[in-house]
């Protein structure tokens, strides 16, 4: 017995199809992004997959970004910015004036300067400094660009990571990924276009908002992922349902749910049809994607990879497979570099842990001809001070000066800007300020950073912030 | 800035006097009639093209030019008139917009503002026009616009359709078909209480003949306690709620009465008006009640930054831009976080404006007070009730007992020895910050470490000292009021040390040896509660003083006197073994060794002091005053200036110095024993002494410029007159009926939860940027009727659900559909897929496991036990999935962690309480799909609704399918999908025959007499059911 008093027109079987064939689009969002004054808005009236691949404002240098976050602040005085000057006022009280205004976060700014801890060395064709604990980057120190005026203003880690990463210290903006993919779309069909590893002692201080989408659409927001073989939540079929169950469960629901549509006619209905889809097929692609044992020895080598372990490495190598599979936008999260103590040992360890598989990354995107397309960028949410903080093996918080490199699409290889002074205290030149960063990076996937803006609360809203931004010319190719 | 938007409104009144004559003179193209209002049509497009530059905002505004007021719009720039009414060529605004010199043309290239052709062509007809001029929309108060003439008018049954109606009118469109009854109860139950319909339902309401049987229906399903859990769930949102911190710890806190508190009020139906006064300034109301102080969590549900490093004060401004920004969203329904930095530049609010409002709620503590539900109220009434008999039974059986009591007074008031307060300072690095009181004690705050030794430095200037005294107090900033920093307010020494130096010889110095401890209580020793173990799960110890001068880090002095009573300030005193000091004055090296906390510092896990004072005494056999503080307190008050609970309390404390009365006070301590537990919930709480607000320059709290005074922006209603401006006062102006936005950013809200979209769509905002509203004066009719019926909820959800808009069919057809893809008209009804929360709730009541219980602590579902591990989370955190019939709870009662939010709740959009949030974005995507597939709870719903279906006496596979499916989406399934699930079914027995290792695993929790074949493929079959859009979707 059927008690709808109203059969509705059935709908069209044509109908259904085009619209089934346009995708996974949700009308609401349509109509945000018509309302949000999107850069690129496709014809009125279009229902369009939130994620289907977008043009860009301007031809793009970068299809895709792999950022490895080094969360808890790595020491650019130990890594990348060689002070032999520090080393020479080890020991002594810093200058009064350079510490006007100053607030650490544990030590009291009036502590001794620590001299370097370890040994630099040029490298390359154009003999960038780098530290000894560099020993794999050094040898692609030729298709990086080091910035060692990076400049942030929040020196606790959940603020300067949400910076870093949204370009506010206050929560509910969107990530870094999520504009990217709200920009340009997703080009992969069985994977998300946003994909999230964490590796290290712990996960990001910022939490699951380092890769938020904020107040734009939900469908924005990074997954995360884990090694083995249920990379994405949920994705494996419970016990007892069997493959042949699994597809028998979505073929009857897909006709129960066509049956639908046609009865009310709401296209949302086969945006649903083809999200089951594409999860089932998720549920074989993603953990193809994942299985690394595809790969040769020697990939596996060159990244320091072990089939089975959830590493910085294994995530390196994956951040490739999923680039190769049109992963637009993949965040590793190493949070190991928060050397209040333990300095020496634990940039040791860390550069252990990273340093191979980094610029295997580099090494491997280049032979495969992807680096080109890809931006490879690596840093923290701070610097550390060039003062001591307990000991004489530790160091406190510092944003007035780091360090981060870029690399491939787009990037001049070989190059190192920015300077800070003799204690890398302070910025003396090219100052990069956090958005001066995510600028350069919107500009080099093809986005404008000052057109690219969602209408939230009555602003046009954009990762830069309402002020203008600056690209970072100095490191373009 | 001030003086200049003060004097908005007059001088629009002015200007549109002379606009009147300016009007006269231009008639010459008044025969050009439009079909759009300046206030939806034209002012946004200035607004969003021109404001920027042209605004309110002082500091960025270029040729010193506003085009946001009349009076600028119509005066002249360098001698040309801006616009010529009715002369659109003559006009320089028009002209500088189409100018063919792209230096000269308006908006410049480089705003990155545009116009579109149609955008200027709307401008030039508006002039041509006459250039009507009106203010923003939503800044003037909404009034009651008559009801419009509709042509059909037998379709109108309540004014809302006249509304809509005469927009369909307009459109050639008019309202679908009523939804049929089955399709209309799932609709309305899901709007209601956020739960479908059970079959019971559905049967009674096909069945009564009724003429008011959906009338009967709205009242049955708004009498439901889970009204308040379904429409509380929709407050919390914009109450940015959550379980935890936020931020990088992101420890858990206590914060579910608030919850309950909001659940509670929705379904006592409070005035709107009311419920929004409680949570703003519920603490201040005469005589405030403990749910009246519970309310004000609203303002705490802030996150709050404890990572190690921080600056307490930094986060606490972080916070109150926070309330800033929620107050705006969820009651004004207007964006105010623009004034943080600078003057906004669409809406006519200050940069000072906003640090007015700001001081309005500036002068609060972070505080948290214990509070009981109403089951424990009752309990601790009845509790107290008793002690207090057994008190006047002692009063009787010694008719002088005030005489003696009396005594006993004269024999304490001077029995204490000279005590000199230390000064300390704390020598550590900023780890757990200390902040000196004017009392010399140390307030604890920040990251609070849970296994460590603070160390202090102070100097005196005396020799011959031999004991020191330490103080533990009370202070609003501390759980539940202190002394301690644990959950409950508690601490433990583990043990106190001294050093003493001679501050002119530093290379003298002695550790001093303490003999003996006295404190005025101690608890009886003790094992820690498991929550502060340590990693191997070994436990300390707590217990008498003397523990706190053994050196051994497994005992400490502990202050648990049981619930109740956990809150009070406590004391002991320290004597040294042999005087100790030097004659040329004396440094003291104090560290406090707290190593009685748990090992996860980031789980409450702390058993640090809270606030503390340190004093030493040269008095010889120093011992501690047994007379606790506040009864010394009342000492000192003469006896005709005492209340009588001052004097009841001080004979509640001499009773037990009473030697005879032992065997009575043995039995109220006995009595104690049985009082609840409560739990901490955070609140807002006045400060005694005004805290000055300063406008902070860029919004940096350490940029401060001059003071700011309380008060509100002018655009918006006035102050009462007759108040102090205060959080009360400010409280009551928002709630005033003379705001402009109050009534009609919920009345919005409660539209779009019925509807999908806000009349404004912009629900957040209703300035000058945000979306105009599709149909105006409906919203202001039901703004002001709503205003009218006392800000009653209940009667505008009534009056909605009962209108011809609400009922309609949601069908669409493709001509429709084409024609308003997004139901801007309402020519049909809603549908779409239900809120993250009921997504879970449906499914869980369609299998039949649902746990109805409302209200308490909240629950743990299954849930993957790695999110709450490192690396995937920053620290370990505590997720003990519920075994038992809370696993079933509703998702609204879901523990929710900010950092790490309930998968299934997010994959769903569920915000995760980090800001306020009014709108929920509404996805569909194949992480979705995976969820409702694959995760645990789905899948025990999928065994439930199978077990359902089979326990059904005598029943063909037909009848279940027809039972099952109506479980899930309330309607009969039709013949083909009938045969769509029995072909289904019938595949599936056949596979599991064959498979039988698979349909074991499938009918694992097979507590039915059905084989396992046929039990999995049941299983099977119900996955399917509750995998369908429909269910999941209001129609």
């Amino acid at each position: 017995m059927n008690q709808d008093q109203h059969p509705a027109h059935p709908i069209a079987r044509r109908w259904f199809l085009q619209q089934c064939g346009v995708g996974a689009g949700a009308i609401a969002l349509q109509q945000m992004l018509q309302e949000s004054g999107y850069a690129a808005p496709t014809k009125t009236g279009d229902i369009q997959d939130p994620l289907a691949p977008r043009k860009p404002h301007h031809p793009p240098k970068a299809k895709n970004i792999i950022f490895l976050f080094m969360g808890g602040g790595p020491s650019h005085l130990e890594l990348f910015d060689n002070k032999p000057v520090l080393g020479k006022f080890d020991g002594k009280l810093p200058p009064e004036e350079l510490l006007k205004g100053y607030r650490a976060a544990f030590i009291d700014p009036n502590s001794k300067f620590l001299g370097p801890k370890f040994k630099f060395a040029k490298h390359g064709q154009c003999g960038a400094e780098l530290s000894e604990i560099l020993p794999h980057l050094s040898e692609v120190v030729d298709d990086i660009a080091i910035v060692k005026s990076m400049k942030t203003d929040a020196f606790n880690h959940a603020p300067a990571q949400i910076q870093a990463l949204t370009g506010s210290q206050l929560f509910g903006k969107p990530s870094l990924g999520a504009w990217t993919i709200y920009g340009l779309g997703s080009e992969s069909k069985n994977l998300p276009g946003f994909v999230v590893f964490s590796s290290g002692n712990k996960g990001p201080s910022g939490g699951n908002s380092c890769w938020g989408s904020g107040f734009l659409p939900t469908v924005h927001q990074g997954v995360m992922f884990r090694g083995g073989q249920e990379p994405v939540l949920y994705l494996k079929n419970p016990p007892g349902v069997s493959e042949h169950l699994q597809r028998d469960s979505l073929d009857t629901l897909k006709a129960l749910n066509q049956n639908r549509l046609e009865q009310v006619g709401d296209p949302e209905i086969a945006t649903r049809i083809n999200s089951f889809e594409m999860a089932y097929r998720m549920q074989s692609s993603a953990p193809d994607v994942m299985d690394i044992t595809q790969e040769t020895k020697q990939t596996l080598e060159m990244y320091g990879a072990e089939p089975g372990k959830s590493s910085f490495a294994n995530n390196c190598l994956l951040a490739r497979r999923l680039v190769e599979r049109g992963v637009r936008c993949i965040q590793l999260f190493h949070e190991s570099w928060d050397q209040h103590g333990g300095l020496v040992g634990g940039l040791k360890n860390n550069c252990k842990a990273t340093d191979q598989a980094s610029a295997a990354l580099i090494k491997d995107l280049k032979q495969r001809g992807l680096l080109k397309d890809t931006l490879v960028v690596w840093g923290g949410e701070f610097g550390r001070t060039p003062m001591v903080q307990g000991g004489n093996d530790g160091r406190d918080h510092h944003p007035n000066a780091f360090t981060m490199w870029l690399a491939g699409g787009g990037i001049k290889g070989g190059t190192t800007i920015g300077r800070s002074d003799d204690f890398g205290f302070n910025v003396i030149e090219d100052e990069v300020p956090v958005h001066d960063l995510h600028a350069t990076i919107l500009h080099l996937l093809g986005l404008n950073p000052h057109r690219l803006s969602f209408r939230f609360q009555g602003l046009d809203q954009r990762l830069i912030g309402v002020n203008p931004a600056k690209i970072v010319k100095k490191i373009l190719a | 800035m001030v003086v200049r938007t003060c004097s908005f409104l007059l001088l629009c009144l002015i200007a549109s006097a002379a606009f009147l004559f300016q009007n006269a003179s231009a008639e010459t193209e008044k025969t050009t009639q439009i079909d759009f209002d300046f206030a939806t049509d034209i002012r946004p497009l200035l607004s969003d093209a021109c404001f920027s530059c042209h605004g309110p905002d002082e500091e960025h505004r270029e040729a010193e030019l506003r085009l946001d007021l009349k009076e600028s719009v119509f005066g002249a720039h360098d001698g040309h008139a801006l616009i010529v009414p009715g002369k659109p060529d003559e006009s320089l605004i028009y002209q500088r917009m189409i100018t063919a010199d792209e230096d000269e043309r308006m908006p410049p290239v480089d705003s990155g503002k545009k116009l579109s052709t149609s955008d200027i062509e709307k401008i030039r007809k508006w002039i041509a026009a006459g250039a009507p001029w009106a203010s923003h929309w939503a800044f003037q108060p909404p009034e009651k616009p008559a009801l419009p003439n509709v042509k059909q008018k037998q379709l109108v049954q309540n004014p809302i359709d006249a509304f809509v109606l005469e927009k369909l009118e307009q459109q050639q469109l008019t309202f679908s078909k009523p939804a049929d009854r089955i399709t209309l109860l799932r609709r309305l139950s899901l709007d209601l209480t956020g739960l479908p319909p059970s079959i019971q339902e559905v049967d009674q309401f096909l069945n009564d003949k009724a003429p008011n049987a959906y009338e009967k229906q709205v009242k049955r399903l708004l009498a439901s306690p889970h009204y308040g859990e379904r429409w509380g769930r929709i407050w919390l949102d914009a109450a940015r709620y959550a379980d935890s911190n936020g931020y990088e710890k992101d420890a858990p806190r206590e914060v579910w009465l608030y919850r309950d508190w909001v659940i509670d009020a929705f379904n006592q139906n409070m005035p709107y008006d009311q419920f929004i006064l409680e949570q703003i300034a519920g603490d201040l109301l005469p005589n405030a009640t403990q749910d009246q102080q519970i309310a004000t969590g609203f303002m705490r549900n802030s996150m709050l930054n404890e990572e190690g490093g921080i600056d307490p004060e930094e986060f606490r401004m972080t916070a109150m831009f926070d309330r800033m920004d929620t107050i705006g969203k969820s009651v004004l329904g207007l964006t105010l976080q623009c004034g943080q930095c600078h003057t906004h530049k669409y809406d006519p609010l200050t940069q000072e404006n906003y640090y007015q409002i700001f001081a309005c709620i500036n002068n609060s503590y972070e505080a948290s007070i214990r509070g009981y539900t109403d089951e424990e109220q009752h309990k601790r009434q009845a509790l107290l009730k008793k002690i207090n008999a057994i008190e006047q039974a002692l009063k009787a059986k010694l008719p002088d007992w005030s005489a003696k009591m009396a005594a006993w007074e004269q024999t304490v008031q001077h029995n204490q020895p000279e005590w000199t307060v230390l000064k300390l300072t704390n020598t550590d690095s900023n780890s757990q910050r200390y902040f000196e009181q004017p009392d010399h004690s140390m307030l604890a705050q920040g990251y609070a470490p849970s296994k460590f030794t603070s160390n202090f430095e102070a100097t005196v200037d005396a020799s011959e000292l031999k004991a020191l005294r330490l103080e533990l107090l009370n202070h609003p900033n501390l759980p539940a009021g202190g002394p301690g920093r644990s959950i409950e307010g508690l601490c433990a020494l583990t043990d106190i040390k001294l050093t003493v130096i001679n501050p002119k010889d530093p290379k003298q110095t002695t550790s001093v040896k303490f003999s003996k401890a006295t404190a005025d209580f101690s608890n009886e020793r003790q094992q820690l509660p498991p929550k502060y173990a340590d990693q191997k799960g070994v436990r300390g110890f707590t217990g008498p003083v003397a523990y706190a001068i053994d050196g051994d880090n497994t005992t400490a002095w502990g202050i648990d006197v049981g619930p109740g009573r956990f809150n009070q300030p406590r004391e002991a005193v320290f004597r040294a073994d042999k005087p100790f000091g030097y004659p040329e004055g004396t440094k003291l090296k104090i560290s406090l060794v707290q190593m009685h906390g748990g090992w996860n510092s980031d789980d409450n896990q702390t058993m640090n002091l809270g606030r503390f004072r340190i004093s030493c005494s040269s008095a010889d056999n120093a011992k501690v005053d047994p007379v606790p503080d506040p009864i010394r307190q009342i000492l000192q008050i003469p006896h005709t200036k005492r209340t009588p609970e001052q004097q009841n309390q001080l004979f509640s404390y001499w009773r037990t110095t009473v030697p005879e009365w032992s065997a009575e006070n043995n039995e109220i301590e006995a009595l104690w024993k049985q009082h609840p537990q409560g739990a901490t919930q955070l609140v807002y709480q006045e400060r005694p002494d005004p805290r000055s607000t300063h406008l902070l320059d860029r919004g940096d709290f350490l940029k401060k410029k001059q003071v700011v005074q309380p008060g509100v922006p002018d655009f918006l209603n006035r102050l009462p007159q007759d108040a102090p401006v205060n959080r009360l006062t400010f409280a009551r102006w928002l709630v005033d009926r003379k705001s402009p936005t109050t009534a009609r950013a919920i009345v919005n809200r409660v539209w779009q939860a019925y509807f999908g979209k806000g009349i404004v769509s912009t629900s957040e905002d209703l300035g000058s940027q945000g979306a105009a509203p599709t149909h105006r004066k409906l919203l202001d009719w039901m703004s002001v009727w709503f205003m009218d019926q006392g800000w009653d909820l209940k009667k505008l959800h009534t009056l909605i659900v009962t209108s011809r808009t609400y009922q309609q069919s949601s069908k669409v057809s493709p001509e429709l559909y084409a024609k308003d893809p997004y139901n801007r008209f309402f020519a049909r009804g809603p549908r779409y897929r239900v809120d993250a929360e009921l997504v879970r709730d449906i499914a869980l009541r369609a299998s039949g496991l649902l746990n109805p219980k409302v209200g308490g602590p909240s629950v743990y579902p299954p849930s993957p036990a790695f999110l709450y591990q490192k690396p995937a989370s920053y620290g370990p955190k505590t997720w003990i999935e519920a075994e038992d019939d809370n696993r079933y709870r509703r998702a609204i009662y879901t523990f929710r962690f900010r950092s790490v939010p309930y998968p299934m709740l997010q994959a769903f959009d569920a915000p995760n309480g980090d800001i306020s949030t009014v709108k929920r974005t509404r996805s569909n995507t194949p992480l979705q799909a995976l969820t409702t597939l694959n995760e645990t709870l789905f899948m025990e719903c999928a065994t439930g609704l199978a077990e359902t279906t089979l326990t059904q006496q005598v029943a063909t596979d037909e009848q279940r399918i027809e039972t099952a499916f109506r479980n899930c989406v309330s309607r009969f399934p039709s013949a083909s999908e009938k045969q769509l699930l029995s072909q289904f079914l019938t595949k599936q027995r056949t596979y599991f025959a064959d498979h039988p290792e698979e349909a074991k695993q499938l009918a694992a929790h097979n507590k039915t007499k059905t084989n396992t074949t046929d039990f999995a493929a049941w299983v099977a079959l119900s996955r399917v059911l509750l995998n369908m859009d429909e269910t999941i979707t209001k129609e």
